[in-house]
């Protein structure tokens, strides 16, 4: 018998029995789902080493300040504090259920600070309101995918295994964009998503006198060639966004709407293509709020037939949560001198414009 | 007859083999192909300001500096010098 043909025989039985078993049965899957289980927990021990370090500089940061047992006072909070959404299957008075619900929990988790913190001024409340939402965050994260993980391997569904582990990365840096977001939290640092406060700021030159116009906003008066300009913002510097739809909606009020132009300047998620710091100029108002914030200063502007205008600075998801980056900060300066070009070109002499910083006030007073 | 059967078989294991093996350091060669991201190092910076003369200055961050921040006297005016700005710049290791 010829050697060759034996050898060219025994390789295709083998390749027909490999070819059955990978066709015909579920061992590939099998494979599979262990080699993206594993990656998953891998990247699982990444996620839960972070938590830990965001715990740690919680911890810290609580000691630092005079909370005494920092811990207990940390998982009282983690875990609960949660928030259910209203029924939305009818949706009449969703925006005024939502808010009610919105303002209960931040009075809870304020009321929850100030047990601890009660003689310590409120910009380094709010610094703590926001270091315990980033560590709970951090634990939710941690918890969901776990879960995900434990249900995939619980019902051999690879398909929510491999979905999870091609998302891993992504949440990764999700996660560490949060724990870095606590160095800029704790050291009163601006972040990306401060670039609505900053540009506020610089528009009313650095002065401080302004008044409490909303719980946590504050509302400055200036002049910009003969224009009044009334500038809205969060109080800072401790970590805060205020409440910008409901300090504008009192303010319009109060002027009997009497306003020439409404301009809201945010941070908004950039997409992979554009630049970070990029400015672009829109309609509407640029806010990212979940709703309630969000249609007040729509509803005020349409009540009154009020232009208004949207500036936003593009960056990443991770860039809102990180200190303010060179090129972020140059978006910051281009859209202050785009909001001094709108109101010069479009509001007339003595004319008024509101202008809405909206964002995380950290580092911003 | 037994030898070239033998010698057939082993160069399709061989083959087989050197398949695998190429396989599992694919990853690695293309990381050796694929350009590393350069070192970095971050410094955090501050633009202090002189609101009534737009005397303008960039410095050092200093712990516990915040925007809004009076930090001195301007050199031009004497009038307070104020925190407008804080950020992040980055050199690379390089220079």
């Amino acid at each position: 018998m010829n050697g060759s043909s034996d050898v060219a025989s025994y390789l295709i039985v083998v390749l027909f029995l490999a070819s059955l078993l990978m066709n015909f049965t579920d061992i590939p899957q099998r494979i599979q789902l262990h080699r993206f289980s594993s990656f998953v927990r891998r990247k699982l021990y990444a996620i839960e080493e972070m938590e830990v370090d965001a715990r740690r500089k919680a911890v810290a940061y609580m000691s630092s300040i005079g909370i005494k047992e920092p811990s207990k006072i940390l998982e009282g909070f983690t875990d609960n504090f949660f928030l259910i959404r209203p029924v939305d299957i009818e949706p009449t008075d969703i925006i005024r259920r939502f808010k009610h619900l919105i303002r209960v929990r931040e009075n809870s988790v304020r009321e929850y600070v100030r047990k601890v913190l009660d003689t310590t001024e409120r910009s380094i409340q709010y610094s703590v309101e926001t270091v315990l939402e980033v560590v709970s965050v951090l634990r939710l994260l941690n918890k969901l995918v776990r879960h995900y993980l434990e249900l995939g391997l619980k019902y051999n569904n690879w398909i929510l295994v491999m979905q999870l582990a091609i998302q891993m990365p992504e949440l990764v840096e999700i996660a560490r964009a949060y724990v870095n977001s606590l160095n800029a939290f704790t050291s009163g640092i601006p972040i990306g998503d401060s670039v609505g406060p900053l540009v506020a700021k610089m528009l009313v030159n650095l002065q401080e006198n302004s008044r409490e116009i909303s719980e946590g906003t504050d509302l400055y008066e200036t002049e910009v060639d003969g224009r009044k300009i009334y500038v809205i913002k969060a109080s800072g510097p401790g970590s805060n966004v205020g409440w910008p739809g409901e300090a504008l909606e009192k303010l319009v009020e109060e002027l009997g709407g009497t306003i020439d132009r409404i301009i809201t300047v945010d941070a908004a998620l950039k997409l992979e293509s554009e630049e970070s710091g990029e400015v672009a100029y829109g309609t509407g108002a640029a806010i990212g709020d979940i709703g309630p914030e969000k249609i007040a200063m729509e509803r005020v502007a349409s009540k009154y037939s009020i232009p208004i205008d949207a500036v936003v600075v593009k960056m990443s998801e991770i860039e809102a949560l990180s200190p303010i980056s060179r090129n972020i900060y140059e978006g910051v300066v281009k859209s202050y001198e785009l909001v001094q070009r709108v109101i010069r070109e479009k509001v007339r002499e003595g004319g008024t414009v509101v202008v809405v910083g909206v964002g995380n006030t950290v580092g911003v007073k | 007859m037994l030898f070239q059967q033998f010698d057939a078989l082993i160069m399709a294991l061989l083959i087989a083999l050197l398949l695998l093996v190429l396989t599992a350091l694919l990853p690695w060669l293309i990381s050796l192909t694929s350009s590393k991201p350069k070192a970095v190092r971050e410094e955090l910076v501050e633009v202090v300001r002189c609101p009534s003369c737009s005397y303008e200055s960039p410095r050092k961050y200093e712990k516990g500096d915040y925007v809004g921040k009076i930090v001195g006297t301007c050199p031009r005016d004497s009038k307070p010098l104020v925190v407008k700005a804080i950020y992040i710049e980055k050199y690379s290791q390089t220079t």
